[in-house]
């Protein structure tokens, strides 16, 4: 196991949550897809600070610190979900145009 | 009391404002004359002590000048700059005690007499005040020490006359007459203020006896300065003192009331010019030039004015004439370096003129009419002012023992001695002026009247008027004797020719006796036309002459050269005008406007169309850019925004890494 096998982990994790979030019509399935790329760059961080830096523990920490974001990030991002939802009634997003000019 | 002989003009100046500010017009203000007599006494009586002081020799220093600083300025002259300080101030000299007397006098006597003459006039406050303005003005050029005072004196002499010629300025010949009067002495004022600033330049000083110091030390007055500035006064003193050419205003004048034509030809107005001429004769004796031309002008004058007379048939234009004719008497005097023989015939003729001027007053007062064509036989009705004009016609005509005779021998025999050719014409002059005189005289008082309506309301004058005359008369047989008893006026008036001035070439011993019998030929001759009540001989004559009379009477045209200077000079300004309004104005003014108007019409067009679209085009542009890339964006839709998001960053991944 060395840093390539991690760090191609990551990119696929990283490219299967842009490909989620771009394809997805479930707006739930967008908020999972970009987890994915989350979890990616936290793998990435844990990665680079075992073989880099053997012994450091500043990687797993602003991992764990991420997580922690992460978590919050989707609470606030679920309690819009419902709020949209509770407004119209459905979770697609293409029924959504608001941002439209 | 020569120290306080300022009082002396400014008295009769304060008063003539009190009389026309604090008397009643219409009320014929009883008190208003009296006031000015009383004014015009007590400066007599000044001028007879300054007169009595001066001629025995009580005042130290002689002439006595007292001078005060008036005002001070900062001057530049060839870089350098000095404070320049203008004295104002008395300087009393024997001429100013001669003409203090004699123009209070004549004032006086002019005053006393418009009691009567004037009598129920509706403006008679005016003119009492105006009477005291003028001779104020004539006093304050008379004792000023100072040019620049002098000036504005005589100024002032030239207002007060306009005011007082157009007295009765509700007829137009009177303003005509004032107008003209003005217009021509300010003409001369020209030349005169001319030599006032050559003078400023050449001494920097207006300070009479400053000017005298400096005109005599060698090296500071050049010969061309001297002519200059001689040239210069002599204009304005022609202009005042009505000398060729300026002396058409003269005639005119008789528009005024009598008493002021008595006073404007004694004492204040003509006088004037003579005055300054011998005020200011230092200058003319630097300079044989302007010496000369004083000469010839009062020569050409005295022979013009002498022959105008002859057909004058207007009683007042022939006291005009010969007005003119003895100031140019006066005036070729100082010429030929006579200063106390013109000086003394001023003063000889300011009696017995504002006798014979107050004299025809009594006689039109009288008759109510100018023309002498419808007077005659006076003497009957009129016994005081026939006499009394008799005496002054004797006295202007130069009789033994009258004062004229002695004046005018004086002048003769000065004459005599600078140029023989002129003596000749003088003395030609001098007989017109019997001749003339004579005729007025004869035509007036003697043979039979012409006019019995007039002659039969004719009345002699009441003796307010009579007793000035009475006066004047007696002044006129004995201030000649008086004055010239050895060598007294001469003696007083002392007066240092330079060297080159002294004339040696005596006249012949028998020459006033030679003159005198001259006169009384011209006497006889004037009888034989005008006095044996038949006038044949003078009509036959007159047919005879009538191109050479009709030129006379035309005053040998110098009106229409003027009149037709004056149409000259409005045709020239006619001509400025409609170059200003149509070149100037319509022109370059106008037309720079437009091209200033074309101009900024092109501007704003440019400004408009060029940078004005210029800017809208690019606002448009990133208007329309703004629309056409909105357009490709605008769906709202979040998961296009994070494509383009995704492969925007992908493509700059791509190119990092690529490099």
């Amino acid at each position: 196991m060395t840093l390539a096998h991690y760090l191609t982990l990551s990119g696929l994790l990283f490219l299967i949550g842009i490909f989620g979030a771009l394809t997805r019509r479930n707006i739930i399935g967008i908020l999972m897809s970009i987890e994915l790329v989350f979890n990616a760059a936290n793998i990435n961080l844990a990665a680079f600070n075992h073989f880099r830096h053997p012994g450091g523990v500043a990687g797993q920490a602003v991992a764990l610190f991420f997580i922690t974001i992460a978590a919050a990030e989707v609470v606030v991002g679920l309690a819009l979900v419902l709020a949209i939802y509770r407004n119209t009634d459905t979770v697609y997003v293409e029924e959504f145009s608001l941002l439209k000019g | 009391m020569v120290e306080h002989a300022y009082l002396i003009p400014l008295l009769p100046f304060l008063v003539s404002l009190v009389i026309l500010f604090f008397f009643d017009e219409d009320a014929h203000s009883p008190y208003a004359p009296y006031l000015g007599i009383a004014t015009m006494f007590w400066c007599l009586v000044q001028s007879l002590v300054i007169f009595h002081q001066a001629s025995s020799g009580a005042v130290h220093p002689w002439p006595y000048e007292g001078s005060w600083e008036w005002f001070s300025f900062a001057a530049d002259s060839a870089g350098k700059g000095f404070s320049a300080a203008m004295p104002i101030g008395i300087l009393i000299d024997g001429a100013a005690a001669v003409m203090l007397v004699v123009v209070t006098l004549v004032s006086l006597l002019v005053q006393v007499y418009s009691l009567g003459y004037m009598h129920g006039d509706p403006r008679f406050k005016r003119y009492y005040a105006y009477l005291s303005f003028f001779t104020a003005s004539m006093l304050g050029l008379v004792v000023s020490n100072n040019l620049l005072v002098t000036f504005a004196c005589w100024e002032l002499v030239g207002v007060s006359s306009y005011l007082l010629i157009g007295f009765w300025f509700e007829k137009p010949a009177p303003a005509y007459a004032s107008k003209k009067a003005f217009m021509t002495t300010k003409l001369g004022d020209c030349g005169l203020y001319v030599a006032l600033l050559l003078i400023w330049a050449k001494f920097g000083s207006f300070k009479i006896s400053m000017l005298a110091v400096s005109a005599a030390t060698p090296g500071v007055l050049t010969p061309l300065a001297a002519t200059a500035i001689g040239l210069g006064i002599l204009c304005g003193a022609a202009g005042k003192s009505a000398q060729w050419p300026l002396f058409i205003w003269l005639p005119d004048a008789m528009e005024g009331p009598t008493p002021v034509s008595a006073l404007i030809h004694a004492a204040t107005m003509v006088a004037a010019g003579i005055y300054l001429v011998a005020k200011t004769y230092f200058i003319y004796a630097a300079s044989p030039v302007a010496m000369e031309a004083v000469a010839w002008i009062g020569l050409i004058t005295a022979l013009l004015a002498a022959t105008m007379a002859l057909v004058a048939y207007d009683i007042k234009r022939v006291l005009a004439f010969s007005t003119v004719s003895q100031l140019g008497f006066m005036l070729c005097a100082l010429g030929c370096g006579g200063y106390t023989a013109g000086l003394f015939h001023l003063t000889t003729h300011a009696f017995f003129k504002a006798l014979l001027f107050l004299g025809a007053g009594s006689v039109i007062h009288s008759v109510h009419t100018n023309d002498m064509r419808q007077m005659g036989g006076l003497s009957k009705k009129m016994p005081v002012t026939f006499g009394t004009m008799f005496v002054a016609t004797l006295a202007i005509a130069g009789i033994w023992p009258f004062a004229g005779y002695f004046s005018k021998d004086m002048i003769l025999e000065r004459v005599y001695g600078h140029n023989q050719v002129m003596f000749g014409l003088l003395t030609f002059a001098a007989l017109l002026t019997a001749f003339y005189m004579f005729r007025m005289i004869f035509l007036t008082f003697v043979g039979d009247d012409r006019d019995h309506e007039r002659h039969h309301h004719a009345h002699e004058s009441p003796w307010v008027m009579l007793w000035p005359l009475c006066l004047l008369a007696f002044l006129s047989v004995v201030s000649g004797a008086a004055l010239a008893h050895n060598g007294f006026f001469e003696h007083l008036v002392n007066y240092k020719l330079p060297e080159g001035l002294m004339t040696e070439t005596l006249a012949p011993r028998l020459m006033p006796y030679a003159v005198t019998a001259l006169v009384c030929g011209s006497i006889a001759l004037s009888w034989f036309f005008y006095g044996r009540n038949d006038f044949t001989l003078a009509e036959s004559l007159k047919a005879r002459c009538s191109p050479i009379f009709s030129v006379l009477e035309n005053r040998y045209g110098f009106d229409a050269i003027f009149l037709s200077l004056v149409a000259f000079s409005d045709r020239i300004a006619k001509f400025a005008f409609w170059f200003d309004s149509s070149v100037i104005d319509q022109f370059f003014v106008d037309g720079w406007g437009l091209i200033t108007r074309i101009c900024a019409e092109l501007s704003g067009l440019f400004d408009n169309l060029f940078v004005d679209r210029t800017v809208d085009g690019f606002g448009g542009l990133s208007m329309d850019a703004g629309v056409l890339l909105r357009s490709l964006v605008t769906h709202g839709q979040v998961q296009e925004y994070l494509m383009y998001i995704a492969v925007a960053v992908s493509l700059f991944t791509i190119l990092i890494l690529s490099r």
